[in-house]
């Protein structure tokens, strides 16, 4: 098992090295001069000094060298600046990640909970009234636009109530735990409501197809209960493929939701992606593009681990 | 009454139906049948005739949206020496669960999907064990290792703690058969157990299951479509044709003495080694009707050379040709009709 | 000999229009799956022939009459700008609906032709592009839509060839899979066998086993598409917002003041589209019984 770890982590450095090696050619392609977002605007303010800069900071070696050096620099934290406004981008994403992992982190949580566990006890009451009410919740979550449900939410409980702050992570000025919880209240429901009717669906519908299958029948022809074929026979096997599922869900809580991120003006990685990509500010949406795509390849690591210790198939090989 | 205990299962009239698209479609008609105790009967037909949803119907391993009906199913057990009706109980409750794997085993047809593929097989095996004897884990696994033994499976001490995928379609099958076995119940219904095996290892499966038969005197139900499989195995047989029983007798009534057109059909559709030249094998005409679509009378009507107008007005009787061998056609309406 | 292929040829065509005929009925019987069709049709009906249900142009801006309820004039009421909502919700479905179709369709044909040559030649090509649709269905949907934006600039077309892009992989897979287990069958031999062009035998004698499932995920995809369009004008990264889409009315509904007194401007473009891929989804899962009844 520790084998298959390490050669599973080994197989990630290349794959990083690729991406990134695409995400520095693209940057390279977008005709902006590096040196507006290698260093602070003021040190490029003039142009002996842009010149001194572009010698001391290797822009003139080959693409390969300049390359790792830029490797280099986001391994120990230097990421560029934005050239929107020249701030650090190691900067941003410093007080952002909080934010967009605090709301992700708990929308996941209460998604996952609610979605596999309605989706699994409707596949056991299959046409019965959980089933129905879940299903007829799926297809309205999956119609109705993320944001336009915020929309809703924020004009029903912040406008019309007036219970729930109608955005924002803190209000101005106050500060505790309950003035953070009232802030997340709607974004969390909008963005659990979402990702619910995803998860609720796949797991009835794993849980089906497994309960199904003959090894059921087997069990069942034993004698034992029927909570235990459910559970131990049944919720075990369809576990498999909803974790993996799961398991994608986490380059959310780099990304996050941009679309919500931007509803409830929720100071999160989303929205600034959203503005980077209005603004052009190419910098910023490659090293954004690059955390995603690295938190995917770390969701995939965490996919075969978890296959190989649910699936003796697997981690005994074929 | 004593002279029952003979018969270790006695379904009379037993029905089955699916609802689907709100429509009733019935899959099983009025099937009576008896298992004569340490006997073997096999059940045979061609594919989607009801033989599997007949056993299910029994055991009340069923979805949800079958209906089953029956005068009676009764379960007589040698252990206390009770009679037990299948028929009224709850198809998940307490009693009819401590009848299964208990007293009735079950082996199904495909062995590679009929393994739970995230456990292992010993422990997959003392499920049913623990279960019905509260026994604990070590003890269950002894029992698992004799039961192993027994069935032939080699170095049990150290596949007892393997994957099934780690096991070979023949072997898989020996696990399913030791699950069924372990409680040591009076009955084993297998579901064309040998089906998606090989040849070879077919023959050394029906062979173990023939020993435990006639070793431990077990009662099987044994279903199957093929014809040279029931001839080896069987004592009695009930042919199943579109969900009924069309003819019921001893081997010997059912290959010497072959009644119903259909089983006529049948048998002459098997190959038999030594074919003379020229003789060609039998097929029988036309194809399975959609159950949906039957109308009246005997389901066997359109493909049989026999049929007459009066086959087509109403269910066909049982006749009794000979002391406990009944046909369902009406060439043999001389004889007494029983229900 | 050949009179008995015609009588095959005949029972074969009697089967299939009773099949036709069978599926059609089953089709009809679904009650949501008409409804959503109903539906599907009449939003379509009404954003082609805007002209004719609307005197309004869409874009005439008239600052007198900003932010109107709506009134007799005025059915929906006015934006900011004083446009008609009425007009802009008829004009904007021409767009939202050509972009989600288009992008649906061109992304199925990308996925069938890739996912036709993966499994057909296997080996390198298959391993490449499955890796290749793999790092496509894993990155979050959204960003990525985001990010080819970006790179390729916003616009009608460029967001036709963005869903494109990013709606070709479930399709892809489908193909992929249904050309694995086909080609090994012995009609494709024989067809080799023959020297039947390759091309041929992959579009003309395997290709149309997996029609049926790729209409329905394209049809599933249209939706899809409809709420990234959405989205995306929403965020204002989508189609430029000089051009009317249900997505850039919905645009608006960033500020709070628009959210709390103007209703008209929100409720209206949003409802359309939520009705619109509600009717879409229920059409899609009726296709989907009709035609593939095995995946559910």
């Amino acid at each position: 098992m520790l084998s298959f770890i390490g050669k599973k982590l080994l197989q990630m450095i290349p794959m990083l090295l690729l991406i990134s090696f695409i995400v520095f050619g693209g940057l390279q392609l977008m005709d902006i001069d590096p040196i507006s977002y290698m260093v602070t605007p003021d040190m490029a303010a003039s142009a002996e000094n842009q010149e001194a800069l572009r010698e001391q900071l290797g822009l003139n070696d080959p693409f390969v060298v300049r390359y790792f050096n830029w490797v280099k620099d986001l391994l120990t934290g230097n990421f560029g600046y934005s050239i929107i406004n020249g701030t650090s981008i190691a900067n941003i994403v410093r007080t952002r990640l909080p934010a967009t992992f605090e709301l992700a982190i708990i929308a996941l949580i209460l998604s996952s909970v609610i979605g596999i566990g309605i989706g699994i006890l409707s596949a056991i009451r299959q046409n019965g009234i959980i089933d129905y009410v879940g299903r007829v919740f799926a297809v309205l979550g999956q119609s109705i636009p993320q944001f336009f449900f915020g929309i809703c939410m924020v004009q029903i409980f912040a406008i019309k109530l007036g219970w729930l702050p109608v955005n924002g992570r803190t209000s101005p000025g106050a500060s505790g735990l309950g003035d953070a919880i009232v802030h997340l209240v709607l974004p969390v429901l909008t963005m659990t409501v979402a990702m619910c009717a995803v998860l609720m669906r796949y797991s009835r519908n794993t849980m089906l197809d497994v309960l199904n299958s003959d090894y059921i029948k087997t069990a069942r022809s034993k004698g034992i209960p029927e909570w235990k074929v459910y559970i131990k026979h049944g919720f075990r096997n369809a576990m498999r493929p909803v974790l993996v599922i799961l398991c994608f869900r986490l380059p959310m809580l780099i990304g996050g939701s941009v679309v919500i991120e931007s509803v409830f003006g929720w100071p999160g990685i989303g929205s600034i992606i959203t503005q980077s990509v209005v603004s052009g500010d190419y910098p910023v949406i490659m090293v954004t593009t690059l955390m995603v795509a690295a938190a995917i390849l770390v969701a995939s690591f965490l996919v075969d681990v978890l296959t190989a210790a649910l699936d003796p198939r697997v981690r005994l090989g074929e | 009454m004593n002279n029952n205990m003979d018969y270790v299962l006695d379904v009379k009239n037993l029905s089955t139906s699916f609802i689907s698209d709100r429509k009733e479609i019935r899959i099983v008609k009025n099937v009576s049948l008896r298992l004569r105790r340490g006997t073997t009967l096999a059940v045979v037909g061609e594919s989607g005739c009801g033989k599997s949803v007949t056993v299910h119907s029994i055991v009340k391993l069923m979805p949800k949206n079958a209906k089953v009906s029956a005068d009676h199913v009764i379960y007589r057990s040698a252990k206390d020496g009770k009679e037990y009706r299948l028929d009224q109980m709850e198809p998940f409750g307490t009693e009819m669960r401590k009848l299964r794997g208990a007293e009735i085993g079950m082996v199904f047809q495909d062995p590679m999907s009929s393994l739970n593929p995230v456990y292992k097989v010993g422990d997959q095996v003392a499920e049913g064990l623990i279960q019905h004897t509260g026994m604990s884990k070590a003890e269950a696994q002894k029992q698992v290792l004799d039961m192993f033994r027994k069935l032939g499976i080699p170095d049990p001490e150290s596949r007892i703690s393997d994957f099934p995928h780690q096991f070979s379609g023949g072997m898989k099958q020996r696990v399913v058969i030791a699950i069924a076995m372990i409680c040591n119940p009076d009955i084993i219904i297998a579901d064309e157990p040998t089906t998606a095996l090989d040849v070879t290892i077919q023959a050394q499966i029906m062979e173990l299951m023939k020993s435990l038969q006639v070793n431990d005197h077990k009662s099987i139900i044994l279903i199957t479509h093929n014809m040279g499989l029931v001839a080896e195995m069987a004592d009695e047989v009930c042919v199943m044709y579109m969900g009924r029983v069309m003819e019921f007798g001893s081997l010997e009534d059912i290959f010497e003495n072959p009644s119903h057109p259909y089983t006529q059909a049948l048998l002459r559709s098997v190959p038999v080694l030594g074919l003379a030249e020229g003789q060609e094998l039998g097929t029988i005409p036309g194809i399975t009707p959609n159950p949906a679509d039957l109308g009246p009378g005997c389901e066997f009507a359109d493909r049989c050379p026999f049929c007459q107008d009066r086959c087509r007005q109403k269910d066909i009787p049982r006749f009794e040709v000979s002391p406990g061998h009944y046909v369902r056609c009406l060439k043999f309406d001389s004889f007494q009709e029983v229900d | 000999m050949s009179s008995q292929t015609s009588v095959f040829e005949q029972a074969n065509k009697k089967h299939a229009s009773s099949l036709l005929r069978k599926n059609i009925r089953k089709f009809v019987n679904n009650r949501l799956a008409m409804i959503g069709l109903i539906c599907v049709v009449v939003i379509v009906f009404t954003a082609v022939f805007a002209p004719l249900l609307t005197s309004y142009d869409p874009n005439k801006i008239s600052l007198g009459e900003k932010n109107t309820s709506p009134c007799m004039e005025h059915l929906l009421g006015t934006d900011n700008l004083g446009r008609d909502v009425f007009a802009r919700v008829l004009y904007g479905g021409r767009v939202s609906v050509f972009v989600s179709v288009m992008g649906a369709l061109m992304g199925s044909l990308v996925g069938m032709v890739l996912g036709s040559m993966a499994g057909y030649f296997g080996g390198k090509l298959d391993m490449l592009l499955v890796r290749l649709s793999e790092i496509f269905q894993t990155f979050p949907e959204m960003i990525l839509i985001m990010i080819l934006v970006a790179i390729l600039g916003q616009g009608v077309g460029n967001l036709v060839l963005v869903f494109c892009i990013t709606g070709w992989m479930t399709t892809f897979r489908m193909v992929r899979n249904e050309f694995l287990a086909l080609r090994g069958e012995t009609y494709v031999q024989v067809c080799e066998a023959f020297g039947m062009p390759k091309a041929a035998i992959m579009f003309k004698q395997i290709l149309p086993n997996v029609l049926s499932p790729v209409i329905v995920s394209a049809t599933v995809n249209v939706a899809g598409f409809i709420l990234s369009e959405a989205s995306l004008s929403f965020l204002g990264v989508g189609v430029p917002s000089s051009v009317p889409t249900w997505g850039n009315i919905l645009n608006a509904a960033k500020s709070v003041e628009v959210v709390s007194n103007y209703w008209w401007l929100w409720a209206v473009p949003g409802g359309v589209i939520s009705i619109f891929v509600l009717a879409i989804n229920f059409f899609g899962d009726g296709l989907r019984d009709v035609l593939d009844p095995k995946q559910q």
